[in-house]
């Protein structure tokens, strides 16, 4: 099955224990993929353990990128954070892995 | 023909290369070199610095950006504005005026803006009824008043104007936002209001994007870093502003990287929150409806970012001391390395155990496998790995504490089960400092102007 690494780019920081990932559509369909499957729900539940509090979504359609603002999600944040990761960088890795359903056959 | 200003990001941290400002100054047409250096845990080290020698608590790098960059400078008449000066400004604008006596450059005119240290005015503040609460817990700041280490007020770019006003060429800063260092600068220029939130909103989108520095050009870049052409000479963003706010993104020529609508919007949804309202101390911009448009190699014109008037409140960030992390890792090689590495791992916390070790909390990551990605990453018992890393970190609330984690992993070398490699030399204990984030209502706040003659 594809996976958001198909359809979209992204980028992932800190905002104390706020992790904001960001992604970014290569094209038309793939913005219209990202907005109906890519729901807060999906990526709460997609991250799991790794965010202990909220998933909200936010839409720039211009230039096709949804914005989510995971909260509770760097282990008490990047001065803090015991994780190798404390400041949130890849953590837009983990999303692109999220797979997608194209609505197409996938050939095997 | 209508004015440009054309406002370059020299820095996007305290650390950074400055070599990228230094090509920026000698090949780019630039205006004002616009110089960030701190990030959210910066003033507490800076201030650690201070207290312990009261000519330092500046971001040092900001001497080796202005050996390389300064005589160019001051020969093209580029301007130099900076928050470099993190919790001691007047000394680093006296450092700074001593480099240009030693490189030869006079007729210089150095200002130093203050007024966003708050640390001695807490508890008369909160006796007029500014709470402090911690924004993200509501919880009462008696519960870390006597573990502080500083308090600044993440301040707008007023200071900067009035700077630039009185003829600065260079301005030094304390804790203003990274957005003010280039709001200052194009208010001065093109003359806008304070409260043209329109202009002010455009422009902080704008800001937004290049103040980062290389993470605009191609650096960091997840849409194709395979193809991004010489990483090792990346240039930093330049923004050449028109008078209503919008700008053209480029970057230095003839530097590594490139400036397309992929890099761009790939930095403006980086560190944000809701691009509705883009909070800062001079407006909050909506960066909902920016639009991109490619107008030439390496050339973004960027439009469509508005804004709304900036909140009453300043952010304070307040730091205070929370404990030490202690940490160690070691490496189990093939065959059976995912059992050796657990019975590694078993061995350590049984030996911190009996030296009654005492921590608030733990972490343990597979590096190679799951270190990014704690549980969502299952390992599989029977996998044939050539080698697996066993990362262990703790938190502890004293450095005594902190210091078994590698002492009590030593002796894995010769006790433990064999194949162990890389545990290495003892690492330097990380000292803890907690952010406590909180608001001031903006009057409290004043902004003050120095200069310093060369």
């Amino acid at each position: 099955m594809p996976r958001v690494v198909d359809i979209a780019h992204g980028r992932s920081g800190d905002k104390g224990d706020t992790c904001n990932v960001g992604l970014v559509a290569y094209d038309d369909e793939g913005y219209r993929l990202l907005c109906e499957q890519v729901t807060a729900q999906r990526v709460k539940e997609h991250f799991g353990s790794l965010v202990k509090g909220t998933v909200a979504r936010y839409e720039l359609p211009n230039i096709k990128a949804l914005n989510f603002v995971l909260t509770g999600a760097l282990d008490g944040g990047g001065t803090m954070s015991l994780r190798s990761d404390h400041l949130g960088k890849v953590m837009y890795a983990w999303l692109l892995r999220m797979e997608i359903d194209t609505g197409r056959a996938v050939r095997a | 023909m209508s004015k440009t200003v054309r406002l370059g990001a020299g820095m996007a941290f305290w650390g950074d290369s400055v070599q990228p400002a230094i090509t920026m100054v000698e090949q780019g047409e630039i205006d004002y070199l616009c110089c960030d250096h701190l990030a959210e845990l910066t003033m507490s080290i800076l201030s650690k610095q201070r207290k312990k020698n009261p000519d330092f608590g500046y971001t040092r790098d900001i001497l080796d950006l202005l050996r390389g960059a300064l005589p160019t400078c001051a020969q093209k008449g580029i301007k130099i504005v900076t928050n470099c000066g993190g919790a001691n400004p007047r000394a680093c604008a006296e450092a700074i005026a001593g480099l240009a006596r030693e490189l030869g450059v006079t007729g210089l005119t150095i200002a130093v803006v203050t007024g966003d240290d708050i640390e001695a005015m807490i508890d008369d503040l909160m006796v007029e009824g500014v709470p402090f609460a911690n924004m993200d817990t509501g919880q009462e700041l008696a519960a870390v008043r006597e573990q502080l280490t500083h308090a600044c007020a993440y301040t707008g770019c007023e200071g900067i104007v009035e700077a630039l006003g009185r003829g600065a060429d260079i301005v030094v800063c304390g804790r203003v936002t990274d957005i003010a260092l280039y709001l200052g600068p194009l208010i001065y220029e093109f003359g806008w209001s304070p409260d043209d939130w329109q202009r002010l909103g455009m422009a902080t989108a704008v800001a937004h994007c290049i103040e980062c520095g290389g993470q605009a050009t191609g650096g960091l870049y997840a849409g194709g870093w395979k193809d991004m052409p010489d990483l090792e000479n990346l240039g930093y963003p330049i923004a050449e502003f028109a008078e209503d706010g919008t700008a053209v993104i480029t970057k230095t020529p003839g530097t590594g990287g490139r400036v397309d609508i992929g890099t761009v919007s790939e930095q403006l949804i980086y560190e944000i929150l809701d691009p509705n309202n883009y909070l800062t101390a001079d407006v909050t911009a909506d960066f909902s409806q920016v639009a991109l448009e490619e107008v030439g190699p390496d050339r973004v014109r960027i439009t469509g970012a508005t804004g709304k008037p900036r909140p009453e409140t300043l952010k304070v960030n307040m730091g205070y001391r929370a404990g030490f992390i202690g940490e160690t890792q070691f490496t189990y090689t093939w065959p059976d390395a995912y059992a050796k590495a657990r019975r590694g791992l078993e061995f350590l916390k049984s030996r911190l155990e009996r030296a009654g070790f005492k921590y608030e909390d733990e972490l343990v990551e597979f590096v190679g496998q799951n270190s990014m990605w704690e549980d969502r990453v299952e390992l599989i018992e029977g996998a044939d790995l050539t080698e697996i890393v066993v990362r262990y970190a703790a938190r502890c609330a004293d450095a005594t504490e902190a210091r078994k984690v590698f002492t009590e992993c030593v002796p894995l070398y010769n006790n433990g089960p064999a194949g162990v490699a890389g545990v290495g030399t003892r690492p330097p204990l990380k000292e803890l400092f907690a952010l406590w984030p909180c608001l001031v209502p903006r009057e409290h706040i004043t902004q003050s102007v120095d200069l310093v003659e060369v």
